[in-house]
């Protein structure tokens, strides 16, 4: 029914019981969100811890708010007219909504890969090193380091090593993607957020991104929203499943695709709906 | 079946018309475009034509004796000659297709008449004007006859009938108290004067004058003879030119030039001119007036014309060589030496006509050598321009051993746009009268001899002058009100602001422009400190209430929504104005001695016109701002929210994400809303109509007004003669406005391709 792939299963040899993490286990915690879009709610009550340098995947089907909530760990959401949001998100025990936090910069350190490749109308270079440029960065050897490292990173370095000056424009969409990544870990966040990142691309890209996820993880914490059960099930530690903005269940990946503890959760997977 | 297929010719129909509709409405745009581009060219091109010289008719004449003086009327259809045996033939010419039916042919003596007493023999004829002929007789005889010409309708068809007068009656002129005879003698006339200068047989150099009693016009006219003796230290002259103001006397003694000014009871030396040659063995050979009176023509043994004119130096008012005209022969043992100097009557043309028979056409101003030939083989005895300058008669005389053989030529000239070149166009020209060559644009003036410069320089830079001031108002005011509504206004707000300001654009320009004109510039003027306070107040006050309110409590800011919270900036701008204008009579008080305007002028030295580009900017760059701020706004509006969040998801700030990303992607764009609204500024008429002040100055002061092309146009279209030379010119400079444009938005195009290429989103 689901073909869950060896080294999903053998990436996750100690499972972390998520209910009773030790703090410094703990990259997010999300304490009671809520979310109101004017008069519709479209989170409700969500709590939950995500583990550091794991990879945890957010599915559910269509408008089930997963986007949503990833959006609340950097606040994207403020951008959103009529959005107002209760309750907490803890990053090392300092409530992102707090009004102290510098937003900007909070997204330093929870960076976002969006659905849809954006890479700036700018030279590869430039679009890798821009993070680092506005934070002021201008050292020439600095930026270069950073460039290669993170391309490296991203697994496109031997692609593009020779065109760090043209437009990233040129780059082929799975490319695109993967420089967008590299972009997001040039200037190191802890934690990487992947917003549906292979739904625009072809099956190749596809692969040879999941397989950077799996690289990612060790050095960062990611929580990604997918679509695609296959890929949650190949690529995240923990999943999280959601419908109508609640957090129906949430627990290791294999666990939540062998054995899933509610209903919904075996409708959702065997393809009830969704 | 039957039904699909219709259903689907049907669509095919449709498509095809569409089609057809869409190709056919492209190209009769383009059509057009080229249509008008065509038709501007095709009104420009004859001022760019050289003249052209055809013979129309000639006559073999039966007259023996030499003739001295040659002459046609204003249609060219009577010609005269006068010989030295004291008659005066008109010959009928039949040069045109209207004269076809008259019965007259060519050639046909229309009337002869004998001038002088039987016997008495012509030494020389002076012409003055068109018509005034002083004769000369050997005997000393002088008299002033005026050939006219009457246009006269028999049976439908016209013909001109000559006459003679006699203004002065004819009974001989004393010109010299002492009744000597004279060698060299000029005149000129007014209504109620005449005038002579004249070289007596004994040496003398005398000036006389004939004061009317009331008006030579009338005949017989009484008057009172006035007798001055100038000099007698000449022993010899060879020329004498009066100015046909008759203030000015020129004398030529080989190779100098003496200038005496007339007055009514005197005549005193006022300068001499000595051309200095760059050759040996140079010498002046002629000299004549050039139309106007103010220009002095010299001609050498050479073949080289120079033109002198007074110039105010330090010294004074000092004759001057302004330019030289030498025609392009390549002849082996020099140019030949020039043998006479014809001036044309009202343009400041000249012919001159050289020892081996070549004619050449000049005209002054414009440095022009218009034509260069040889008319006619035989030896030349006399030449006329006619009087609209259109034609030539010329007396030739053939040398057979056996008999004299006279032929009168008439040649047809085409010569109609001498002073247009590109030269005079876009380059600095010497002026009769100006210190220096310079640019130029007068068109039209009081007097008849005025001669209108038309140098495209002050009206082209007046154009981009007015643009770039209105730009220079518009284009931050327009771009930041675009970033705004675009970046940072919330959409309810934008809704409605961003059609209130393109509704701005449909705003008749002519209430613009008079409301500059006569609101505007009058209250600049009163409270010019004000003016420059508001450029700084405006933007400090709105900073000011940005930052008090960035500060306030937030509960404080929550109670105002925020849709309207940028109206809080309405009555900051209110009072930012009225201090600005309430400062401004305490401000000139203080620092400009109580009038800025008065400062400016007086201590600073800076010329200040009412209407000036201060007001031209605002009032236009107003125009212009909704044009740049809609296309501004659409394109950094339309920068995807993809690209936006992935900057702000790097942790930039929202300043940091506008600068780097948004401006940039949306450059293209942006760039274009600038050229539009200076292919916009610089199109624009009203505006610069109603509040430049229409000088055609070149001068960036701020305080200055200027010209422009298309204000121009407006204002002296109406008033000039069709096919005229200066008609032809609007054409041109409606020719350069359109290729100014057609620049602008070339340029904008090419580089909003260049720019889309660089930075398209996807």
């Amino acid at each position: 029914m689901i073909s869950v792939t060896p080294t999903a299963l053998s990436d996750s040899p100690n499972k972390l019981d998520l209910n009773n993490l030790s703090p410094e286990q703990v990259a997010l915690n999300i304490n009671n969100l809520n979310l109101h879009y004017g008069n519709k709610q479209a989170l409700q009550n969500i709590s939950m811890a995500i583990p550091k340098g794991q990879v945890t995947a957010f599915i559910g089907p269509s408008g089930c708010g997963k986007s949503t909530l990833l959006r609340c760990i950097n606040r994207m959401n403020d951008l959103v007219d009529n959005c107002k949001i209760t309750g907490e998100i803890n990053l090392h025990g300092t409530n992102i909504y707090d009004k102290h936090v510098d937003v900007a910069e909070l997204r330093r350190k929870v960076g976002m890969v969006f659905q849809r490749p954006n890479p700036f109308p700018k030279t590869i270079y430039e679009n890798v090193i821009y993070g680092l440029r506005i934070m002021g960065e201008n050292n020439r050897r600095v930026l270069d380091d950073a460039v290669e490292k993170s391309l490296r990173s991203a697994a496109l370095w031997n692609e593009v090593k020779d065109r760090l000056h043209e437009s990233a424009l040129g780059l082929s969409g799975g490319q695109q993607q993967r420089l967008v990544i590299a972009r997001a870990i040039a200037i190191q966040p802890e934690v990487l957020l992947l917003d549906e990142p292979t739904s625009a691309l072809d099956p190749i890209s596809t692969l040879t991104i999941e397989e950077l996820i799996n690289d990612l993880k060790k050095e960062f914490t990611v929580v990604i929203v997918t679509h695609n059960m296959q890929q949650a099930a190949r690529v995240s530690d923990q999943t999280a499943f959601m419908y109508m903005g609640d957090l129906i269940e949430y627990s290791d990946t294999n666990t939540l695709f062998t054995t899933p503890m509610k209903k919904k959760t075996e409708d959702y997977i065997t393809g009830r709906y969704g | 079946m039957a039904k699909v297929s219709k259903s689907n010719r049907s669509r095919e129909l449709k498509n095809s018309v569409a089609k057809w509709l869409v190709t056919v409405g492209g190209i009769s745009v383009l059509f057009t475009l080229v249509l008008i581009f065509l038709y501007l060219l095709y009104v420009i091109k004859p001022i760019f034509e050289s003249a052209t010289v055809e013979p129309v008719t000639q006559i073999a004449l039966t007259t023996k004796t030499e003739t001295l003086s040659v002459g046609v009327d204003e249609l060219k259809e009577v010609a005269y000659q006068i010989s030295q045996s004291g008659n005066i033939n008109f010959y009928h010419l039949k040069t045109s297709d209207e004269q076809a039916k008259n019965q007259y042919q060519s050639g046909d003596i229309a009337l002869s008449q004998p001038l002088v007493e039987q016997g008495d023999i012509l030494s020389q004829v002076i012409s003055f004007g068109l018509d005034n002929k002083l004769l000369l007789t050997k005997q000393g005889k002088i008299q002033l006859i005026k050939p006219s010409f009457q246009a006269q309708y028999t049976d439908n068809s016209r013909e001109i009938v000559p006459r003679v007068s006699y203004p002065l009656g004819e009974s001989s002129l004393v010109i010299d108290e002492q009744d000597e005879t004279i060698s060299v003698l000029d005149f000129a006339m007014s209504d109620e004067k005449m005038v002579f200068v004249a070289f007596t047989q004994d040496s003398r150099l005398i000036y006389t004058s004939f004061i009317a009693e009331d008006d030579f016009s009338y005949s017989d006219s009484d008057y009172e003879t006035n007798f001055i003796e100038i000099s007698d230290e000449f022993t010899d002259v060879d020329e004498v030119y009066i100015s046909p103001d008759l203030n000015l006397a020129f004398v030529r003694s080989h190779s100098t030039v003496f200038v005496y000014d007339l007055d009514d009871d005197s005549a005193s030396l006022r300068a001499t001119i000595n051309p200095e040659f760059s050759q040996a063995n140079t010498y002046l050979t002629t000299m004549a007036l050039l139309s106007g009176g103010s220009s002095l023509l010299l001609g050498d043994n050479q073949g080289q014309v120079s033109q002198w004119f007074e110039v105010a130096t330090d010294n004074g008012r000092q004759f001057k060589q302004v330019r030289t005209f030498k025609s392009q022969t390549n002849a082996t043992q020099g140019e030949p030496a020039i043998r006479a100097i014809y001036p044309e009557q009202f343009r400041k043309s000249f012919y001159t006509l050289n020892e081996q028979g070549e004619l050449n056409i000049f005209y002054t101003t414009s440095d022009a050598h218009l034509w260069q030939g040889t008319l006619v083989e035989e030896n030349m005895q006399a030449l006329a321009i006619a009087p609209r300058a259109d034609g030539l008669v010329v007396m030739s005389e053939s040398l057979n051993t056996d008999s004299v053989k006279q032929t009168l030529h008439v040649f047809s000239v085409h010569n109609e746009h001498p002073e247009v070149t590109w030269h005079a166009l876009w380059q600095e020209v010497w002026y009769e009268g100006y210190a220096e060559p310079d640019y130029i644009w007068q068109s039209t003036s009081g007097s008849d001899d005025f001669e209108a410069k038309f140098s495209l320089v002050p009206i082209s830079f007046g154009t981009i002058k007015a643009a770039l001031y209105a730009m220079l108002f518009a284009v931050p005011i327009a771009l930041t009100a675009a970033i705004y509504t675009a970046y940072f206004m919330t959409p309810g707000l934008r809704k409605k602001v961003k059609p209130t300001i393109e509704m701005m654009e449909a705003l008749p320009t002519v209430i613009l422009g008079f409301l500059a004109g006569l609101w505007l510039a009058p209250l600049m003027e009163a409270y010019l400190p004000a003016v420059f306070l508001l450029f700084i107040f405006l933007p400090l006050s709105t900073l000011i209430t940005a930052f008090v309110w960035h500060n306030l409590p937030r509960d404080l800011k929550t109670k105002v929504p925020e849709t309207l919270a940028p109206l809080i900036l309405i009555p900051v701008i209110i009072l930012a104005a009225y201090a600005a204008f309430a400062l401004s009579p305490v401000l000139e008080l203080v620092f400009f001695g109580g009038d800025m305007r008065q400062y400016i002028t007086n201590d600073l030295g800076i010329d200040f016109d009412q209407r000036n580009a201060l007001v031209v900017g605002i009032a236009m760059g107003f125009a212009v701002i909704p044009t740049i701020f809609s296309m501004a706004e659409d394109a950094i509006f339309s920068v995807p929210t993809h690209l936006t969040s992935g900057s702000l998801a790097l942790g930039a700030t929202q300043w940091q994400t506008l600068a780097k990303v948004v401006l940039l992607t949306a450059s293209p764009g942006i760039f274009s809303a600038v050229m539009m609204g200076l292919g916009r500024a610089v199109g624009e008429t009203m505006i610069v109509l109603m509040a430049t002040g229409n000088t055609p100055i070149l001068d960036w002061s701020i305080f200055q007004g200027m010209r422009t092309l298309a204000a121009n146009i407006a204002v002296e279209m109406p008033e000039s003669e069709v096919g005229s030379s200066h008609y032809r010119i609007l054409f041109l400079a409606a020719f350069v406005l359109f290729v100014f444009t057609f620049i602008f938005n070339t340029i904008a195009e090419f580089v909003r391709q260049r720019l889309r290429e660089k930075y398209s989103s996807m």
